[in-house]
């Protein structure tokens, strides 16, 4: 007897579906998978077996074939266990063909029965076309996010008795969640001094624009960058699953009121490998780092500690916003339009003071050459950070502003970004500058001097622009680029070469 | 030695060699600087101390020396394996001079010196070493007001036709080797004084400045061409340069190191020593305001060198202290928010971040003073820091051969 029954594997972040095919025919007993299962897959054989038995089901003695389809498809992870057993007692003809009717599976069995949950729930169950979605229960708060009405089950068994209409469906057993907390990121109130700072990290928020921090350990380059997400205004509804979709393949998804709406962070320690960081993996495929941070903010800490190859590879991910991982049998697109905040000190010591550095000449120049000129060249922004001082530090009296206070500055200026068809102006580029920054008289004048006197190039000048643009924007009163919007921005920019700065 | 080729002993003498070959070749053994090489001449002609190696015939050296005898057995090995024709003409295909102690062409200067190298290799026209020369020297890990100062001093004096001499370091040697050469083809040669082989006389940094320096001028050196250089040939090579020197200029210098080595050089031959004044609490400015307060003569401009070279122009020092600073203010007075800003940065270099804190001006204000004061000359923005400058210079603001 033949069955079949829809499920979905994972590849990327991206669900595909698949349809498992179960013949249980005549010949000598055996168990086969074909359809290019890997070996997690493959072993779904044993799983199976075992946990039709445990549920007291009967398992046919006879020759037993399980094919994937479509075969090209890779096939990965033990996510089509509850479809290959569901398929298997239709075709065994212990539930009827009807029951099974517009039902999909997804889940893992474990020896005795149970449903596990897998990874990647949410984009897998975004990919099916059948009406009816069974899921583990562990699952099921990720799978209602796309599919309200699917269903969560905790033991095959219970699936069947369902099925057969023996038993009621079981109710909905949502996990316990804690409640969302207001806001994960730390607030920009806390922190002390730091005028320039503060104001890099709203035109940031605003423009996307990456920034580059250089300064002795202890000034605050982390405590800066960890405040950054706080005053990035909430994921809309197609950044929400977008940023969803990645977290729930790599597992990584916790849900609590619905999609992630808040922008993640993510900081990898500068040992991670390539693969971690770019996405990759002979047979999964998972999203790295830049995938995670995307709609949010990747955070490197100690830039020049990181090998030369893995920032480099950045370089794509920073300008298309995208990265393609491609293997010989498969080849993903994953996100990756992530705001990159970088920490660096300025020489091997660290102290980077005048007179005060202990460093050899050599030692900061073959620091200064960790970090490679097209890398640099990406950083719209590049703040010296200098700690605060001590009376700052231990003063009982909180003055900065808030981070909702920025961020409601910031939302209001990313509307105008969006009125020009980019999510932000880190993305104009030569003509739609032209359109959209326009300079004044007295702006082009500063301009040109400063490309004549050789202080800054000419793709310099078009980021300065941008990020004039963005100061513009938080200024909010329109109109064209005044020269305290270039002189602002030209401040933010900084010296072309800023790691190693004793002379 | 590594760095010594060894070539089998019977190549073919096709000529005589000159003596200054064999004592190419007698510089080039291991750890043989200028006081073993004395010792080593003292046994007879270079040829002869040659063949003396050769033979391991030279023993018993003086103690001051400290020359231990498994290095002598060494030296014997070594002299054994290397040709003389070989290592000549090496010399001669890099197009390098040689000039011995004694022989036509030496420079006069150091042929009266208390130490005189036996050997000198150059590199460029060695005929242009002419007086009135100046050695300016200083720290490798100098700040921006020392790279300036240099820079300055160098161009200065080579326009007014004064030789500059230097180390060809990082740092105030390479500034002051850059002014110099900045000053094009109306200022004075250019002449550089090196602890390592002509073949790689510097830090790599600074090789297109070496070339410019041989374009124009002469590099010395006391190793032979092909020798790397070692942290003990340095303070060797100081005494060169300072012997060179009419006039020594300090312009950066921590309290100890090779400036300060070049300076107790130049005073055991009485040379003359001014000093650049520094902030007192710059490490790099350290050693200089030392040498001040011990007597050194202050430098301040250009003419206090030409002065103390007898060929002052202009009106001497203290009518100039008497008619300061507004006259010759040549930049417009910044505004309020101005003031401020330059009274926050004071002389030593600053963060924007700094300012910002320090002086209430919001970041807008900030971006403003910035941007007029650094059009207009006040300061002067280096890696994210802020210096201000005293007076708004005449030259380029980056050393372009550095």
């Amino acid at each position: 007897m033949l069955a079949e029954v829809p499920s979905a594997t994972l590849l990327g972040v991206e669900g595909h579906p698949v349809l498992v095919e179960v013949h249980v025919g005549h010949g000598l007993p055996g168990f086969t998978v074909v359809g290019l299962p890997d070996a997690s897959c493959r072993e779904a054989r044993d799983r199976v077996r075992a946990a039709v038995l445990s549920s007291k089901l009967k398992w046919p003695d006879t020759r037993i074939t399980v094919n994937l389809a479509p075969t090209h498809v890779r096939k990965v992870g033990s996510g089509l266990d509850l479809a290959i057993a569901m398929a298997l007692l239709g075709a065994s003809e212990q539930l009827s063909p009807e029951v099974l009717q517009g039902f999909a599976f997804l889940g893992e069995l474990g020896l005795n029965g149970t449903l596990r949950p897998v990874l990647g729930m949410l984009p897998l169950v975004d990919s099916l076309r059948a009406d009816r979605v069974v899921v583990p229960a562990d699952n099921l708060a990720e799978a209602t996010l796309v599919r309200p009405e699917a269903r969560g089950v905790r033991t095959l068994r219970e699936l069947v008795d369902a099925l057969r209409g023996e038993q009621p469906w079981p109710n909905s057993p949502l996990l316990e969640l804690p409640p969302t907390p207001q806001d994960l990121y730390c607030d920009l109130a806390e922190v002390q001094g730091h005028p320039v700072a503060r104001q890099a990290l709203e035109v940031v928020a605003t423009g996307g624009h990456h920034v580059l921090m250089v300064g002795p350990p202890g000034s605050g380059k982390t405590m800066l960058a960890e405040r950054l997400p706080s005053l990035l205004p909430d994921l809309d509804s197609r950044g929400a699953m977008d940023v969803s979709r990645v977290h729930s393949a790599a597992g990584l998804l916790r849900v609590h009121n619905g999609l992630l709406t808040r922008p993640p962070f993510r900081s990898p320690h500068h040992t991670a490998s390539l693969v971690a960081l770019i996405g990759g993996g002979s047979t999964m495929l998972r999203p790295g780092e830049v995938s995670l941070s995307s709609g949010g903010v990747l955070f490197l800490d100690e830039l020049g500690e990181f090998p030369a190859a893995h920032l480099d590879a950045l370089r794509q991910p920073l300008e298309s916003g995208i990265i393609r991982v491609a293997r010989a049998n498969a080849n993903v697109t994953l996100p990756a339009r992530f705001i990159l905040v970088a920490a660096t000190n300025p020489c091997p010591c660290g102290i980077g003071q005048w007179g005060e550095c202990r460093c050899t000449p050599g030692q900061i120049a073959r620091y200064g050459r960790r970090l490679s000129a097209p890398l640099l060249d990406r950083f719209d922004i590049r703040l010296a950070v200098d700690p605060p001082e001590a009376a700052l530090v231990f003063s009982p009296e909180r003055t900065g502003e808030s981070s909702s206070a920025v961020r409601s500055r910031v939302e209001l200026a990313r509307l105008r970004a969006l009125e020009r068809g980019v999510s932000s102006n880190r993305e104009l580029r030569g003509e739609a500058l032209e359109k959209f920054a326009p300079l004044c008289k007295q702006g082009q004048k500063l301009l040109r001097s400063r490309l004549e006197s050789g202080t800054l190039s000419m793709r310099g000048a078009q980021r300065t622009r941008a990020v004039a643009l963005t100061l513009r924007d938080l200024a909010g009163t329109g109109g064209p680029i005044t020269t305290d919007d270039l002189e602002g921005a030209l401040l933010l920019r900084g010296e072309e070469q800023q790691v190693g700065v004793v002379a | 030695m590594s760095s010594l080729p060894s070539f089998p002993a019977s190549a073919p003498a096709d000529q005589p060699l000159p003596h200054e070959a064999y004592l190419t070749a007698i510089a080039s053994l291991e750890q043989v600087g200028p006081a073993r090489m004395r010792w080593l001449l003292t046994h007879g002609s270079p040829e002869r101390v040659w063949q003396l190696l050769k033979a391991g015939k030279i023993s018993h050296p003086p103690s001051q020396l400290a020359i231990k005898p498994q290095e002598l057995s060494k030296w014997v090995s070594e002299a054994n394996q290397a040709n003389p024709h070989y290592l000549w003409r090496r010399c001669c295909a890099m197009g390098v001079g040689v000039v011995s102690l004694g022989s036509p062409g030496y420079p006069p200067a150091l042929a009266n010196d208390i130490d005189p190298p036996v050997v000198l290799f150059h590199l460029g026209n060695p005929d242009l070493i002419t007086a009135p020369s100046v050695a300016i020297v200083g720290t490798r890990r100098a700040t921006g007001y020392g790279l300036r100062v240099a820079e300055q001093l160098g161009a200065g004096l080579a326009e007014a036709g004064v030789m500059v001499i230097s180390g060809l370091a990082l740092g105030i040697d390479a500034a002051a080797h850059a002014g110099a050469l900045n000053a094009g083809p109306r200022g004075a040669a250019v002449a550089a004084v090196v602890g390592a082989g002509l073949d790689s006389p510097c830090p790599v940094r600074n090789r297109k400045l070496a070339a410019r320096v041989v374009g124009s001028g002469v590099i010395f050196s006391e190793v032979p061409p092909y020798i790397s250089a070692a942290p003990w040939r340095f303070p060797v090579r100081n005494r060169i340069l300072a012997a060179l020197a009419d006039l020594v200029v300090v312009v950066e210098s921590a309290g100890a190191g090779g400036s300060m080595h070049t300076v107790k050089e130049a005073l055991a031959r009485d040379i003359p020593i001014l000093s650049v004044p520094g902030p007192i609490d710059s490490r790099a400015s350290e050693g200089t305001n030392r040498l001040l307060s011990d007597g050194a003569e202050p430098c301040l401009c250009v003419d206090d060198i030409l002065m103390a070279l007898g060929m002052a122009r202009g009106s001497p020092r203290s009518t100039q202290l008497s008619a300061p600073q507004p006259a010759l203010e040549s930049r417009p007075a910044p505004d309020e928010a101005g003031e401020r800003a330059l009274s926050v940065i004071g002389w030593r270099p600053v963060s924007v971040e700094h300012l910002g804190l320090r002086s209430g001006l919001d970041f807008k204000q900030l971006a403003r003073t910035l941007s007029w004061l650094e059009t207009h000359g006040w300061i002067q923005r280096t890696g994210g820091w802020i210096e201000r400058r005293a007076r708004q210079d005449s030259f380029p603001k980056r050393a372009t051969g550095a």
